[in-house]
C-alpha cells in the first residue's frame, strides 16, 4: 500500500519549490532583481529529497543554483526571496543576492564560483568530526563542477579521513552549453567514487521517491562514519542556464521534449493518481503553493531597498577605516 | 555616415572581437583557443562566435570547468611553441587558476633569463552589471601588481579589435579584460566610436588615446568608465567646464606621458577607476604623473574608484559604490571651482 499522505507531502514540497522559483522569475520581470538569475525548474525532486534526508545540525553548501537547497535546509523562504529581490529585509540585507545566501545558524551557504562549494563542505565535515558531532555536510555541485580541481581534492581529503561528507552532483547534462558526455571521461560521476574508495550512488533525479531513498542512504552511510559519498542525481534543466540565456546550444523542440518527458512534478502526479489520488486534489495543491508564493512576493516587493548610506558596512567586524568612504 | 560605416557600427562588440581573433587565427595557425562555452555556443557574450565552425573543435576547444588544468595548458602550449588564447569567462574566476597565471605565465620569461617566451592571451570579462561580489570585479589592478603581465582593458570596438590583434601577436603574457556592460553594446551605442576597418590591424599596447579634448580638467580612465566619463564631460560642458578625457586602454604598459602632457596643460588631473581604490590604478597613475611633471605642475589632483568593499548585490548599494556619472560630474565641478 503506498503511503499517500507521505507522497502528497513530497508532491507539495516540489510544488512549493517550483512556485518559489516562478516567483523569482516574476520578480525578475518586474525588475526587482538586476543581476543574473539561475532557477532550478526541473530539479525539484532533488530538493525535496534533500529536505527529507537532512537532519537539523547538518550543513549544506550550495552553488549558483541554490534556491531549492536553501529551502530544503530550512532557510526562511521570505528572507531568501527578499535577499534574491535585493531587499534590506533579505537574509543578508541585500548584500549577497541570489548567488550568495548565508544562513550561519542554519549551516547553509552558497557560492557563485563553480566547484568552490565542495571544499567548504569538507570544512564543515571536518569540524563535525573534530567535535564528535553526528552531523553530515552536503556539498552540492552540478555535473560541470565535478570536473573542477576542487572536486578531486575534496574527495581525496574526505575519503582519506573518512569524513561525513555527501557530495551531491545534480547532473542536468549541461554546464551552460557544454554537454556532460562531450567532456567527461566517465559516463557517470558516481563511478569516479571507486577511485577515492568512496561510495558512489547514481539515481534518477526526476523520481522523487528514488532520489529520496538514495539520498537517505547516502546520509546514513556518511553519518555512521563510513566515509564520504558521491550521489549523482540525473535531471533536466528546463530553462536557460541563466535568465536571458539565448540557448543557442539546444533547440526549442529539445527543451520542450525534456519538459514533457522528465518533469518530476508531472511524473509524480501520474504516480499519485495511480495510487488513487484525484487530479483535482493535486491541482489544488499546486494552485495553493503558487498563490502562497505570489503573496509572499507581493509582500517582499513592498520591503525597502538597502540604504545606500550603509553600503560600506560589514567589510570587517572591527571598526576599520574603509578607503573610499567619502566618495 | 556611409552605408558601410553604418553596417560596421551595427555590429555588437562581441562580433568585432571574434572578427579580430578569426583574422589572427587565419594568419597564424599556432593560435589555439581554449575556454568554457567558447566553441559550440560561441562564448557567453558571443565574442568567439563562428570560430569553432571555421577553425575546428581542436583549435577552438570547449573546455570543462577545469580552469586550473586549461590555464596551465596555456603555459605548456606556449612552451611547446603555440600561441594560446585562454578564456576565463569572468575575471572573478581567475581565483581558481591564478597559480598558473602569476607563478608561471608572468614569471617564466624572467626566470628563464629571457629564454622561454610566454605568448598567452588570457581573455576575460570584468565589470559591474549587477551580479554582486563574485561576478562584478575588474581586477586589472591585481594583475598589474604582479610583475610580468601586460594588462589591457579597452573601451570602444575599434580598440578591442586592434588591441586583441596586438595581444595575439605579442610574445608576452597578456590579460585582456573586456567589460560585460560593453559586450552588450553595438558600435553605434558608444559615444566615441572610431571606424572599425574590415582588415586586420593592430594598436600598439601601451598607448593611451585622447577621446575628448578639453582645457580645464584632465580625466584619465579606461574600459566602460570611458563612456561614463564622456557622458559626464558632456554634462559639465554645458556649465562651461572643459574636460579632456583620456582612454588609457591598458594598465600595463601605462601611458603616463600622454596623461602628464595633458595634465600639465590643464593643471588638474582626475583619475577614475571602476576597480578597487587602494593600491590601484588611481594612486599609481597620480604618482607617476607627479613624478613626471612635479607637484608644482598640478593645481589639483583627485581620484574616484570603487571603495575597498566587496560589490553588493542590491542596486541601491551598487550604485552607491561604483563610480557613475553623478559622482564624476560632482568631482569635476568641485575641481573646476577650485584653483
Ligand atoms: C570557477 C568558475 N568557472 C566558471 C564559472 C561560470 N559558470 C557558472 S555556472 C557554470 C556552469 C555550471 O554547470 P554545472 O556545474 O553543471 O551546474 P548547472 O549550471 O548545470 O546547475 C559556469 C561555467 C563559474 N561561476 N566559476
Amino acid at each position: 500500500m503506498p503511503d499517500t499522505a507521505k507522497m502528497l507531502d513530497r508532491y507539495r514540497r516540489m510544488g512549493a519549490m517550483r512556485a518559489f522559483d516562478e516567483a523569482c522569475l516574476d520578480a525578475l520581470r518586474r525588475k526587482a532583481i538586476h543581476g543574473e538569475l539561475h532557477v532550478g525548474l526541473g530539479q525539484e525532486a532533488i530538493g525535496a529529497a534533500m529536505f527529507e534526508a537532512l537532519q537539523p545540525g547538518d550543513a549544506v553548501v550550495s552553488t549558483h543554483r541554490n534556491h531549492f537547497h536553501a529551502l530544503a535546509k530550512g532557510v526562511d523562504p521570505r528572507a531568501l526571496l527578499a535577499e534574491i529581490c535585493e531587499r534590506e529585509t533579505g537574509l543578508c540585507g541585500g548584500r549577497g543576492g541570489h548567488m550568495h545566501p548565508f544562513d550561519p545558524e542554519n549551516h547553509f551557504s552558497a557560492t557563485g564560483i563553480v566547484g568552490a562549494s565542495l571544499p567548504v563542505a569538507l570544512g564543515y565535515a571536518h569540524a563535525f568530526a573534530l567535535r564528535g558531532e553526528d552531523h553530515v555536510a552536503v556539498g552540492v555541485t552540478g555535473d560541470g563542477g565535478s570536473h573542477s580541481g576542487a572536486f578531486h581534492e575534496t574527495m581525496v581529503m574526505a575519503s582519506a579521513r573518512d569524513l561525513p561528507l555527501v557530495v551531491l552532483v545534480e547532473n542536468n547534462a549541461l554546464a551552460i552549453s557544454v554537454d556532460f558526455a562531450a567532456v567527461s571521461p566517465t559516463s557517470t560521476v558516481a563511478e569516479r567514487a571507486s577511485a577515492y574508495d568512496a561510495l558512489g550512488l547514481h539515481v534518477d533525479g526526476t523520481d522523487v521517491d528514488a532520489v529520496t531513498a538514495q539520498f537517505c542512504h547516502a546520509m546514513d552511510h556518511a553519518r555512521s562514519g563510513q566515509g564520504p559519498v558521491i550521489i549523482e542525481a540525473t535531471c533536466c534543466r528546463f530553462r536557460g542556464h541563466f535568465e536571458g540565456d539565448p540557448e543557442h546550444y539546444r533547440s526549442r523542440d529539445e527543451r520542450n521534449r525534456l519538459r514533457a518527458e522528465f518533469d518530476p512534478i508531472a511524473l509524480y502526479a501520474d504516480r499519485l493518481t495511480e495510487a488513487g489520488v484525484a487530479r483535482e486534489d493535486l491541482d489544488a495543491i499546486i494552485k495553493s503553493e503558487k498563490a502562497a508564493a505570489k503573496a509572499m512576493l507581493a509582500e517582499v516587493l513592498a520591503d525597502p531597498l538597502p540604504d545606500p548610506a550603509d553600503a560600506l558596512a560589514h567589510v570587517f567586524v572591527d571598526d576599520v577605516f574603509v578607503a573610499g568612504a567619502a566618495a | 555616415m556611409s552605408d558601410r560605416r553604418n553596417d560596421r557600427m551595427a555590429m555588437g562588440l562581441p562580433a568585432v572581437i571574434a572578427e579580430s581573433i578569426a583574422l589572427e587565427m587565419e594568419r597564424d595557425d599556432t593560435i589555439v583557443c581554449i575556454g568554457e562555452d567558447i566553441g559550440k555556443a560561441g562564448g557567453v557574450f558571443g565574442a568567439t562566435a563562428g570560430l569553432q565552425e571555421r577553425f575546428g573543435a581542436d583549435r577552438v576547444l570547449d573546455a570543462p570547468i577545469s580552469e586550473m588544468a586549461f590555464t596551465g595548458m596555456g603555459v605548456g602550449l606556449a612552451q611547446a611553441g603555440m600561441r594560446p588564447l585562454i578564456e576565463i569567462m569572468f575575471v572573478d574566476f581567475i581565483g581558481v587558476c591564478l597559480e598558473q597565471v602569476y607563478n608561471a605565465a608572468a614569471k617564466i620569461h624572467y626566470m628563464s633569463g629571457g629564454r622561454q617566451r610566454m605568448p598567452i592571451v588570457f581573455k576575460t570579462a570584468g565589470g559591474n552589471i549587477g551580479s554582486a561580489a563574485q561576478h562584478s570585479q575588474c581586477l586589472w589592478g591585481l594583475f598589474a601588481h604582479l610583475p610580468g603581465l601586460k594588462v589591457v582593458a579597452p573601451c570602444n570596438p575599434h580598440d578591442h579589435k586592434g588591441l586583441m590583434a596586438a595581444a595575439l601577436r605579442s610574445d608576452d603574457p597578456i590579460v585582456f579584460i573586456e567589460h560585460k556592460a560593453l559586450l552588450l553594446q553595438k558600435g553605434r551605442d558608444f559615444r566615441h566610436h572610431p571606424d572599425i576597418p574590415d582588415r586586420a590591424y593592430t594598436i600598439p599596447l601601451g598607448e593611451a588615446a585622447v577621446v575628448r579634448q578639453g582645457s580645464d580638467v584632465t580625466l584619465a580612465t579606461l574600459s566602460a568608465t570611458v563612456e561614463t566619463a564622456l557622458e559626464a564631460a558632456e554634462i559639465v560642458a554645458d556649465e562651461g567646464i572643459s574636460v579632456e578625457v583620456i582612454d588609457l586602454r591598458s594598465v600595463v604598459p601605462l601611458d603616463t606621458p600622454t596623461v602628464a602632457r595633458s595634465a600639465a596643460r590643464t593643471g588638474r588631473l582626475l583619475v577614475v577607476d571602476e576597480d578597487y581604490l587602494s593600491y590601484g590604478l588611481t594612486a599609481e597613475l597620480s604618482m607617476r604623473v607627479i613624478e613626471q611633471i612635479g607637484l608644482d605642475g598640478l593645481r589639483q589632483i583627485d581620484r574616484l574608484a570603487l571603495p575597498d568593499v566587496p560589490i553588493p548585490a542590491a542596486l541601491s548599494l551598487e550604485q552607491a559604490v561604483v563610480p557613475g556619472t553623478d559622482a564624476i560630474t560632482a568631482k569635476l565641478r568641485a575641481m573646476a571651482q577650485g584653483n
